[in-house]
């Protein structure tokens, strides 16, 4: 058979029908991905944010919800893994004139944002609308740190999360230690915690840190992990031991009290030595989880969100408690969580506050709470009737309705974080809790570091 | 008048379209051009225009969020109070000025000891350079493991040696030496370049040194260290220009923080933190500048003061 060589013409033609075929194969992929009929003329929202998988799943029930709700809506959810990744995009995005309609926010770009003009003010909606407008519809700390100076709301707080104690129920009833719990005359004073912690930290031969010849390189059993990489953990006791962290928007850990608060902590794992360090827990490739359900730790400070993964459900070997923070001066717990917001270059206002409003409603938050990931923001969801909606068993320990109904009412600090906090944090607070973690002194690091970052909030505030 | 069939035997006649009237010098140059078409552009949308830009916003307060503002040289003069400046360029420094040397020295060596024939040294080969183009979030995931402070294979080698373990990545003393060792693990790509050198050296003159007596140091120090001298200085400058800007790896295992207390704060993630996290794009340019003023004087001291060691066969090639 004779060969033909391809011509110049075949060749344009060739490419011409792949081009097609292409494009028709992309045409069918759109076709595909095609809204179903009834949401074709809808109005297309785009809501951006982050988080795991149960993130996710609740944020794609609440979007069926929403649109079987309102049919003309559209909203396609845009996910990124993790926050601080998202915040980036979100802030290109910005820049380029593509941001999302509504968005999560994280807590410490809030404030930024509201005040760089990119968050719609929404508090006339919220006055106007029947349902968020009821009084005590939110804790009565949701407006400390939602509305600005001037009382205007450019977001609505997500929900609360705030730190607390699990602990291993089992070994501190064998060493005869009676747990700590939310209720005022259950929560350890310092003291307390720091004898109990030494009773339960035991090294390879037994012994505890205060006997003799305790090795304090072979610990087999830690009493207490406090990490202090999640500013909510060290920021309760700061507050605790009657400090501030951010006082008159410019941080305040150089204060006497703030200073004593943070070496305490340092002093669990040089002092004490009832504490793993960091870089040690990280390294023995463990969670906290994990060790307090193989026995290796008594108890772990975390984020209330950790219910999620540590409950009674999931550490299975040994029986899981919880409780409050041991108290310096006064029982403190830092309340924060991530803002909703509408983005101001949005050109669906009404659609968007419709979704904005939806997500502050009990089917999205619920569905938070129902699995241990948040804490109720509505003063509803804390009477006997409410707590019945979202208090679910294996989940949610016996005593955790005293954390909501009574210790966070009364010692839960709420507050916004000012303009520039994430350079003067990045810069030079996340270097001091690295060094105080390292072995260094409180009073060696904190005074420098908050003198530097607060010249970059004061900066901040001048622009 | 001349009918169709007389029109079609005739001679053609040149086609009037501006292609065909080209001389062939022209078409030859167009070809060129469209042919280093994809660098060019590639240079005008990612280094000048952004230069030009990174020049302009130098002069700007932009947070990303609302439009630039004009603060004329605040952002030059930040440079001299910046105490983060100070630690960035002495990570950035100590870290180029340790793993360039040892990862020429490393390459060097690895190219030396492959450049010879016998059956199966294409796998080893392969094995030297394979580590040069492990993707960089696999890489930083095995060297995390590996520098983990209680289960790491370094610190089990430096146990066994009968050191005691180093938390590697969470101290200020041996983040950086940290950083160096898993450079010179990728050390194979400047090893394949040496490889190609030392194949291009004629057998003739090492069996001439040989026949003069020429030792295995005389052979390396005379022929071929003159012998690949350019290839050594190429390698360096690309090794130098490369490591004093690291970033990809050092943003995936400190999570972009530069931590331990900012001690791996190299002056790329520094540039990265200050215009996307802290939302300070007109200081990171000026930053960038900085970045690129450094690689400049140093491209200069090194072709000055090196380039005219470096021993060139056919200078006027």
């Amino acid at each position: 058979m004779a060969s033909k060589n391809l011509s110049r013409r075949d060749f344009l033609r060739l490419s011409g029908a792949a081009a097609a075929l292409i494009g028709s194969g992309l045409d069918l992929q759109s076709m595909l991905h095609a809204a179903p009929p009834e949401l074709q003329d809808a109005v297309k929202l785009v809501f951006g944010g982050w988080g795991a998988t149960a993130e996710d799943n609740g944020v794609q029930a609440a979007i069926k919800q929403f649109q079987t709700e309102n049919p003309n809506i559209s909203v396609e959810w845009q996910l990124t893994p993790q926050a601080p990744d998202y915040m980036q995009q979100l802030l290109t995005n910005f820049a380029a004139g593509t941001a999302p309609d509504t968005s999560f926010i994280t807590s410490d770009s809030y404030e930024t944002l509201a005040v760089g003009g990119q968050l719609m003010d929404i508090t006339d909606r919220i006055a106007s609308d029947p349902v968020l407008s009821q009084k005590d519809y939110f804790f009565p700390q949701e407006a400390a740190r939602s509305a600005d100076d001037k009382g205007r709301w450019h977001g609505i707080g997500s929900t609360w999360v705030a730190s607390h104690v699990y602990y291993n129920a089992d070994m501190l009833d064998k060493a005869g230690i009676k747990p700590p719990g939310f209720k005022d005359d259950e929560i350890w004073d310092w003291d307390t915690f720091i004898a109990n912690a030494k009773q339960l930290t035991v090294d390879a031969n037994g012994k505890h840190p205060d006997d003799s010849g305790f090795d304090k390189d072979n610990i087999q059993t830690w009493a207490v992990d406090w990490p202090l990489g999640n500013a909510s953990h060290p920021t309760a006791a700061v507050y605790s031991n009657g400090g501030q962290w951010i006082k008159d928007g410019l941080l305040a850990l150089d204060s006497p009290e703030a200073l004593e608060a943070l070496q305490r902590l340092g002093d669990l794992v040089y002092v004490h030595n009832v504490a793993p360090r960091t870089a040690a827990m990280s390294d023995l490739g463990m969670t906290n989880t994990q060790m307090i359900d193989n026995g290796r730790l008594a108890m772990g400070i975390d984020g209330s969100w950790a219910l999620s993964w540590m409950n009674p459900s999931t550490v299975k070997n040994v029986k899981l408690g919880t409780g409050a923070l041991p108290k310096m001066k006064q029982p403190a717990a830092f309340m924060q969580a991530h803002f909703h917001a509408i983005i101001n270059s949005t050109k669906h206002p009404e659609e968007a506050w419709k979704w904005l409003r939806f997500l502050a409603t009990p089917f999205y938050t619920l569905s938070f709470m129902k699995i241990g990931l948040w804490l109720p923001s509505q003063t509803a969801q804390v009477t006997p009737d409410g707590l019945k909606t979202w208090v679910t068993e294996g989940i949610h320990p016996a005593n955790y309705v005293d954390f909501v109904t009574d210790y966070l009412p009364k010692y839960g600090v709420a507050l916004r974080i000012p303009p520039g906090y994430i350079e003067a944090n990045n810069n030079f607070i996340t270097p001091a809790f690295q060094a105080l973690a390292d072995g260094q002194k409180a009073a060696d690091v904190f005074p420098n570091a908050v003198k530097q970052a607060n010249e970059v909030l004061a900066a901040a505030a001048k622009a | 008048m001349t009918t169709q069939s007389e029109a079609k035997t005739s001679l053609p006649k040149f086609d009037s379209s501006p292609r065909r009237s080209l001389t062939l010098t022209q078409r030859r140059n167009l070809t060129g051009y469209i042919f280093i078409m994809p660098f060019i552009l590639g240079f005008i949308f990612w280094f000048l225009i952004p230069a030009i830009v990174a020049g302009y916003l130098t002069f700007q307060k932009w947070d990303l969020i609302s439009p630039p503002k004009f603060i004329g040289l605040d952002n030059i003069t930040h440079l001299f109070n910046d105490p983060l400046l100070l630690l960035s360029l002495k990570a950035t420094f100590v870290y180029t000025f340790l793993s360039v040397p040892l990862s020429l020295l490393l390459s060097f060596f690895l190219a030396t000891l492959i450049n010879r024939e016998f059956r199966g040294i294409a796998i080893f080969r392969t094995i030297y350079y394979l580590p040069s183009i492990v993707p960089a979030i696999a890489n930083a995931l095995l060297w995390a493991w590996m520098f983990n402070t209680e289960f790491g294979l370094i610190n089990v080698v430096v146990r066994a040696l009968g050191g005691s373990k180093v938390a590697w990545l969470q101290s200020t003393t041996w983040a950086i030496p940290a950083f160096v060792i898993l450079t010179l693990w990728g050390a194979g790509g400047a090893m394949i370049i040496f490889l190609a050198g030392l194949q291009g050296i004629p057998d003739i003159y090492y069996e001439a040194a040989e026949i003069d007596g020429a030792g295995r140091w005389a052979k390396l120090r005379n022929i071929t260290l003159p012998l690949m001298s350019p290839i050594i200085f190429f390698n360096f400058v690309l090794g130098l220009i490369n490591t004093f800007q690291i970033f990809t790896i050092a943003y995936l295992i400190t999570g972009g923080t530069g931590g331990p207390e900012n001690s791996t704060l190299f002056l790329v993630l520094y540039i990265y933190r200050t215009g996307f996290r802290s939302q300070n794009m007109g200081y990171a340019a000026a930053l960038s500048w900085v970045l690129f003023l450094i690689l400049m004087v140093l491209s200069f001291i090194i072709f000055k003061y090196m380039g005219s060691r470096v021993f060139y066969e056919n200078p006027g090639e």
